[in-house]
């Protein structure tokens, strides 16, 4: 559960090779492989859903859904398309998103925003735990205030591009643009290899 | 709205595209190579920020986990040109299979569908306009759907009970499903709905209340809806209740 950060290349590493390997192997009903990608894995899922959800109860559930569904889905993974890391966690965040869009009232949603800010400093307190975090969390830095308001309230507050923009009263336009370039200098300064 | 569509790319990383925006966008992808190598370099810096806040989950989810595997079935893997269902698979690849099978017996339902709408004209127009009234809220998608030169209104029956009328224009790039008495479901589990063209089949979204307006890409003919858990799944895991061309 601790090789959170041996997930993780160097920069200018390629991707770390394993986990892809295990998921082919989880693809063809290799049990002992599913366990290891869940030792790898179920701690960045649960974290980011929780993040996402806030209910505990309720990440546990979305979580384990989303393991369920790695060792269900497995053959869809193309290890040509992307990391295992990264397909999964897609899917995590996915599940996490759509529980709390079609579970929440949308006034309930952003009576909770308000709050938002003080989940950033939330964020950068678990960060600073983790070598691998602290490079996130240096790169997070390097963004300007909007790229990085912009990128932290979709990503850990699971909120859509136009409630970010009504959130920071920034224009549709803008808040897309600062996803991308913000999201592109965090792809710089964390090395990520494509 | 071509040039704005590629600054999409961030907020499709990161998962912050309203669903017919994403389904477009997704759309977008297979036909802009560049676009689709920038997302899947941004898709996994947005996995990096995950790992951020990793937290072990509880003990006890692991061996629950591992307990449900062991009772769930895994889906086949994709096969390029697989032997068997001929027929079916001169319009249906591969990775649809599980769904496909079931088309087959819904193919003789759509005709008869096809023909019954065609006679039942005044109903859907009559459904259609009260479809328009709950769409004006939206922004009066119908009304401008129902003015495209290609529009196609369709009123088509649902498994188990309820109906739906469906309005779609390619020239609009858009269908609005508006649907009445649908069976009452678990609420652990939605209705998805569901764009197929020649090869695929891929998430329109999860319907919420009774009607929705989803982007259709070049290519979709067929519109299908199923039950599904909670929150979706990727392809379709039932057999839709409806399913109809577009």
């Amino acid at each position: 559960m601790n090789d959170v950060i041996s997930l993780v290349p160097a920069p200018g590493e390629g991707r770390e090779p394993g986990l892809e390997d295990l998921l082919v192997r989880v693809a063809r009903g290799d049990e002992t492989a599913f366990e290891r990608i869940y030792d790898a894995l179920s701690a960045p899922v649960f974290g980011l859903v929780r993040r996402v959800v806030r209910d505990r109860a309720q990440a546990e559930e979305v979580a384990q859904e989303v393991m369920v569904e790695v060792w269900r889905t497995a053959a869809r993974f193309d290890p040509g398309r992307g990391s295992a890391m990264s397909w999964v966690l897609t899917m995590a965040h996915r599940r996490a998103v759509d529980r709390v869009r079609s579970a929440q009232a949308s006034a309930d949603r952003e009576r909770r925003a308000v709050r938002e800010e003080v989940a950033y400093d939330q964020v950068a307190e678990a960060v600073t735990t983790r070598l691998e975090g602290e490079r996130v969390r240096r790169c997070l830095d390097g963004l300007t205030e909007l790229q990085r308001q912009a990128v932290t309230l979709a990503y850990y507050g699971g909120y859509s591009y136009p409630e970010v923009a009504g959130l920071l009263q920034t224009p549709l336009g803008t808040v897309k643009t600062r996803m991308r370039d913000g999201l592109v200098r965090l792809r710089d300064c964390m090395g990520v290899d494509r | 709205m071509i040039d704005e569509i590629h600054t999409l790319s961030g907020a499709y990383a990161l998962n912050a595209l309203p669903l017919g925006e994403r389904e477009a966008f997704e759309g977008h992808l297979t036909r802009c190579e560049s676009c689709d190598i920038e997302v899947r370099g941004l898709c996994e810096t947005a996995a990096r920020l995950a790992l951020a806040v990793a937290e072990p989950p509880p003990a006890a989810m692991k061996s629950r986990v591992l307990a449900q595997i062991s009772q769930v079935r895994q889906e086949p893997p994709v096969v390029p040109h697989p032997p068997m269902e001929e027929p079916v698979r001169a319009t249906v690849r591969d990775n649809v299979r599980p769904f496909s099978r079931r088309r087959q017996r819904f193919t003789v339902g759509i005709a008869a569908v096809a023909t019954a709408a065609a006679a039942v004209l005044g109903v859907v127009a009559v459904e259609a306009r009260q479809a328009r009234d709950t769409a004006e809220l939206q922004g009066r998608t119908l009304a401008g759907l129902l003015a495209a030169p290609d529009a196609v209104v369709k009123k088509v029956p649902v498994t188990g009970g309820g109906t739906a009328v469906l309005v779609s224009s390619h020239a609009s790039g858009r269908v609005l499903f508006a649907s009445s008495n649908l069976p009452p479901i678990a609420p652990t589990r939605t209705y998805q709905m569901w764009l197929m063209d020649s090869g695929e089949i891929r998430s329109a979204g999860l319907l919420s209340g009774e009607t929705a307006v989803v982007a259709l890409a070049r290519g979709d003919d067929r519109f299908g809806l199923t039950v599904e858990p909670a929150g979706g799944s990727d392809q379709p895991t039932t057999t839709p209740v409806l399913l109809t061309r577009i």
